[in-house]
């Protein structure tokens, strides 16, 4: 019965759906409160409906119910407990049912938190949502049935694809998707406010904690994507410019700039139309992202399955809401009203500096994407566009905005001082340059441009806490009341810091990555030792394994000092999935500080011996560090108490509020 | 039942939550241009705050102050003149539209279901399958029964004899192979059992007696000279690898020592009589294929191989061939082939200079025929040569 709970609770979902489509929005345009109203409601008991339906299926892959589809594709009775309960959305169906549990929770959670909100705005929000939730659910019951039957039930499943049985799984797609679908929030509002034709004068700050929220989840996402794929592919890449990365990696990019346009908008009420255009495209970008990678026009390992009847639907869905949305925006941006003016150099004008690359950034990125895939459709050539086309054009983009970064939270609003400010960065410009010397010494010279790139993450990483000094009133005040101002300083003050510090150690990762690691490729037999990063790697043997649901084949290894001590040891390992009959590489990794030895096995040679490709990567773990710490910003940030906003008290209420 | 009636709850209790709002009276509303005022008023309080703080300075503090205070005037206006708007509280339409989606809600949603759902099919776990009465539960779920049995009881080997033929059966020899070895370890070593395990180890690997399985049923013949099944699957192996002969031979012996009225004599005899064709070269070539290629022991070495000694076994392959032809040119299958690999390992010169040597050799229709290999392969060739033979 459960099975069939769940699969009704859907379908109802889906009807509720079209009811909170439809009223709210009749509602805010007639001015009828009533109408308004269901909104909430509405949107509450979509999301009970829809976590209903998520349960039951969760129950069927937890209790091995092969009797539904979706669970003997995917499942297996002997894998172990967590791939059961993360396998759920290993696949084209269940994903997408979670894309739509996270929807209708952003939804709910906008019906909770907007109390605060004029009620044509809450209304046309949630309605906004509501027609994404419905064709999303739309798109799942017709295309893509998580709950369809089988009958008589087969009594083993085809077990989980073994790349995606990995604690990964559990934490990647669940926070990509918190991200993608945050942005909805974002989209909603900006649709709402064409379609009531007025931006209310708090839009900004109230999309700002989901714009935050979102762009969290989402540089979480990528940041654990991208380690998913270095650990286990087995490359020792971390990035490879492939098409399912740079899905995700433009919302990124064009929600970065939206972060920093709405603060513009939520502070000096200007570039309000700018921030309403972004809204729109970041959650297009999000849109497409999620489908580029699940119609099946990429094959990867997200390509969970393919059929043409989705992808149909899929580019429907595209062009309703992107192009929709668009039109509606060309439609009605006009009778919006602008904002504030301001001088080019000014903290506005450093935002729009940082939009305007941001945005070209996000664009280079999508015609590399993009431009293979239409090649091919309409010529069936194939071309690879890699990281030399985005080397030569991302790279140079990217140089300037990282370079002005330390400069934009030190101009003051309106106009600013740019000789005063760069007067302020001296110090961080010459300890950056310092570090430039040392590196360049060190490596003879060799090596200048990843130099410079270390001297330029340096610069962010001074430039951030040049920022935090100087409010802090550095070289002015005693250090107690240094002490004092620090702590009295807002959080999104220390976001901004603390985000733009992730930033430089996240390129400082990448730089010393890219340019000092050392990679041996050997056959080694059981005593061979091999040096690596200053410690010597000593294969002691292979050692085969069982497990319930794969065998494995063990390569033990040891790490030695220079001294000849046993500093650690290290296992790396080839697994076997006979159900699926795959294998998969289980590479080792042992980190020494921020720097990580990598060792990955290959097929064994005729002589006993087996391959081996050993990396050492210094400061790798920077790279992910980095955005572990950029997240820690967000969160500041999104802690900031002033972000609070009181709903007006009736006429008769008016009287002063203290401040919240 | 129980689903049908927590359905018709899920959907009354769906309608009536959304329902409620639409007959209920909601609280006055509140100018949207009276949220601004809120707004402002909370940006003059941070301003002060911010520059309390030492964030701004004071010139900045006023300059914004009064950019705020403008905007706080210009919405607390447009609020006052929100008030004096009445807003509707009856409306036809929203009568209408509770009416339809109060019917919406539940025809929607049995609708679909209706065309979608299985309501008959209860949710079925693996465990809950698994530990029903056995008269209740369909082969599959019998046996995976059993082979959960015996995972948690590897050392039950009646378990593994009864599981064993019936892996054979549904054609999971590789299993059967494990079952039947399992059940030799555990019960001990008959003629029977070997026989299975054999029958196993052909079954996997498509049908072809390997040596590993002739091993096998050699050492079943061992336990029990008289069974007879091990010694025909011999001779079927070897007939398989082109031993001829041998095969021819053993049959002999096999027909002369029995007796006279055994049930399997008519069809040795017959098996006999084609042998004697074959090798005296009256019969067309029906094992030739089976014969010259690879048997299952080198396709297995050559899996195992690399690209560059699979290669290197390949050409072996076809020169030996081409020796062959050289001794008995009359072969046009033989022909065929070696053009034919010639071609698949890209050699299209040798293609058609074998093409050229065989028509030296071969009568007409046999050379219309390698022509129409030829063509189909693609190779370029000169027609007509036929008729100077």
């Amino acid at each position: 019965m459960t099975v069939e709970l769940g699969h009704f609770a859907l379908i109802l979902a889906l009807a509720l759906s079209i009811v909170q489509s439809v009223l709210p929005v009749l509602g805010a345009r007639r001015g009828d409160d009533r109408m308004m109203a269901v909104a909430v409601p509405a949107a509450f008991t979509v999301f009970a409906l829809v976590a209903l339906a998520f349960a039951a299926l969760t129950a069927a892959y937890v209790l091995s119910d092969f009797s539904v589809q979706n669970v003997w594709a995917n499942s297996h009775s002997q894998k172990p407990l967590l791939y059961k309960f993360t396998g759920v959305w290993g696949n084209h169906e269940g994903s997408m049912l979670l894309w739509v549990l996270i929807l209708s929770f952003f939804t709910a959670l906008v019906a909770f938190f907007g109390n605060n909100l004029p009620p044509a705005l809450k209304a046309n929000v949630l309605a906004v949502q509501a027609w994404i939730g419905t064709t999303f659910l739309l798109f799942i019951v017709a295309t893509s049935n998580p709950f369809a039957r089988m009958n008589p039930a087969p009594v083993e499943g085809q077990d989980l694809n073994p790349v995606l049985q990995d604690i990964g799984l559990a934490v990647h797609p669940p926070m990509l998707y918190l991200g993608y679908v945050g942005f909805s929030v974002c989209f909603s509002f900006a649709v709402a406010a064409l379609i009531d034709g007025r931006i209310d004068a708090a839009w900004a700050r109230w999309v700002r904690p989901w714009t935050l929220t979102a762009w969290i989840f989402l540089t979480g996402g990528i940041a654990m994507g991208s380690y998913w794929a270095y650990y286990e592919l087995g490359w020792g890449g971390w990035w490879f410019w492939d098409p399912v990365e740079n899905a995700s990696f433009m919302p990124w990019l064009a929600g970065t700039a939206l972060l920093h346009s709405a603060l513009v908008m939520e502070k000096r009420s200007a570039l309000k139309i700018w921030t309403i255009l972004l809204a729109i495209l970041t959650f297009s970008l999000s849109l497409l992202g999620t489908f580029l990678v699940r119609s099946g026009v990429l094959t990867s390992v997200h390509t969970f399955a393919t059929d043409p009847g989705r992808g149909l639907f899929i580019l429907a869905i595209l062009v309703l809401f992107i192009g929709g949305s668009l039109a509606l925006f060309a439609w009605r941006a006009q009778s919006l009203a602008p904002g504030g003016l301001f001088q080019p150099i000014s903290r506005e004008g450093a935002l729009v500096f940082n939009n305007l690359f941001l945005t070209t950034a996000a664009a280079t990125v999508l015609i590399g994407t993009l431009y293979p895939l239409l090649l091919e459709s309409l010529t069936g050539e194939k071309i690879s566009v890699g990281a030399p086309f985005f080397n030569l054009t991302f790279g140079p983009l990217m140089i300037p905005l990282l370079a002005a970064v330390p400069f934009g939270p030190l101009l003051a609003w309106k106009r600013g001082d740019i000789l005063a400010v760069a007067q302020r960065l001296m110090t961080a410009f010459f300890v950056a340059l310092l570090v430039v010397g040392i590196v360049l010494y060190r490596t003879s010279a060799s090596g200048v441009l990843s130099a410079f790139g270390i001297g330029l993450a340096v610069w962010l990483m001074m430039g951030a806490l040049t920022d935090l000094a100087l409010k802090a009133g550095i070289g002015k005040a005693s250090l107690g009341t240094m002490l004092q101002r620090i702590a009295g300083l807002p959080r999104s003050v220390f976001g901004t810091a603390l985000a733009h510090f992730g930033l430089g150690l996240t390129l400082l990762g990448i730089v010393s990555v890219s340019t000092f690691s050392t990679e041996s490729v050997l056959v080694m037999k059981p005593g061979d030792g091999i040096r690596a990063g200053g410690y010597t790697l000593r294969f002691d043997g292979t050692d085969p394994q069982k497990t319930a649901n794969y065998t494995e084949e063990q390569g033990r290894f040891t790490v030695l000092n220079d001294e000849g001590e046993v500093v650690t040891d290290l296992i790396s390992s080839k697994r076997f999935f006979p159900v699926r009959k795959m294998q998969t590489t289980e590479a080792g990794i042992k980190t020494f500080l921020f720097s990580q030895l990598y060792v990955s096995l290959g097929d064994a040679a005729k002589d006993g011996g087996i391959v081996v490709r050993i990396w050492w990567k210094p400061f790798v773990t920077l790279i992910w560090l980095g955005a572990v710490v950029m997240m820690a910003g967000g969160g500041m940030s999104l802690l900031d108490r002033r972000l609070r906003i009181g709903a007006p008290a009736k006429a008769k209420a008016l009287k002063p509020r203290a401040a919240v | 039942m129980i689903f049908w009636i927590s359905a018709a709850l899920l959907t009354v209790g769906a309608t009536l939550l959304v329902l409620l709002p639409l007959t209920r009276r909601v609280k006055a509303p509140v100018s949207d241009n009276q949220y601004d005022v809120e707004v402002y008023r909370d940006q003059l309080l941070e301003l002060e705050a911010d520059e309390k703080r030492g964030l701004i300075d004071h010139a900045s503090s006023e300059q914004a102050r009064a950019e705020i205070g403008r905007r706080l005037l210009k919405s607390a206006k447009a609020a006052q003149a929100d008030e004096a708007v009445i807003r509707p509280a009856k409306s036809a339409m929203r009568e209408w539209l509770t009416l339809a989606t109060v019917l919406a809600i539940p025809l929607i949603s049995w609708g679909i279901y209706a065309k979608l759902g299985s309501p008959e099919l209860p949710a079925q776990p693996l465990a809950e399958r698994l530990s029903r009465p056995p008269d209740q539960s369909t082969p599959a779920e019998l046996i995976a029964r059993a082979e959960a049995h015996l995972t948690l009881n590897p050392d039950d080997g009646q378990g593994w004899e009864v599981l064993a033929p019936i892996y054979l059966r549904i054609g999971r020899p590789d299993d059967a192979v494990t079952a039947y070895q399992n059940a030799i370890r555990l019960n001990g070593d008959t003629a029977a059992r070997q026989i299975g395990l054999g029958e196993a180890m052909a079954a996997a690997a498509g049908g072809r007696i390997t040596p590993e399985a002739e091993a096998v049923f050699r050492h079943a013949l061992e336990l029990d000279p008289k069974d007879m099944r091990p010694q025909f699957y011999i001779i079927d192996g070897w007939m398989q690898q082109g031993r001829l002969t041998e095969a021819r031979d053993l049959i002999r012996k096999l027909l002369v020592e029995a007796p006279a009225d055994v049930p399997w004599r008519e069809q040795a005899q017959a098996a006999l009589t084609r042998l004697d064709q074959e090798i005296a070269g009256d019969a067309p070539d029906v094992s030739d294929i089976e014969r010259t290629g690879p048997d299952a022991s080198q396709v297995e070495a050559a899996a195992g191989m690399d690209n560059q000694a699979r290669a290197e076994m390949i050409e072996g392959m076809v020169a030996g061939l081409a020796e062959k032809l050289k001794q008995s040119p009359d072969d046009v299958d033989g022909w065929e082939r070696l053009v034919r690999s010639y071609v698949v390992l890209n050699r299209p010169n040798d293609a058609i200079e074998a093409l050229g040597r065989a028509k030296k050799v071969l009568s007409a229709d046999k050379i219309a025929r390698l022509d129409a290999v030829a063509d189909d392969l693609g190779l370029v060739h000169e027609p007509g040569e036929a008729e100077k033979n």
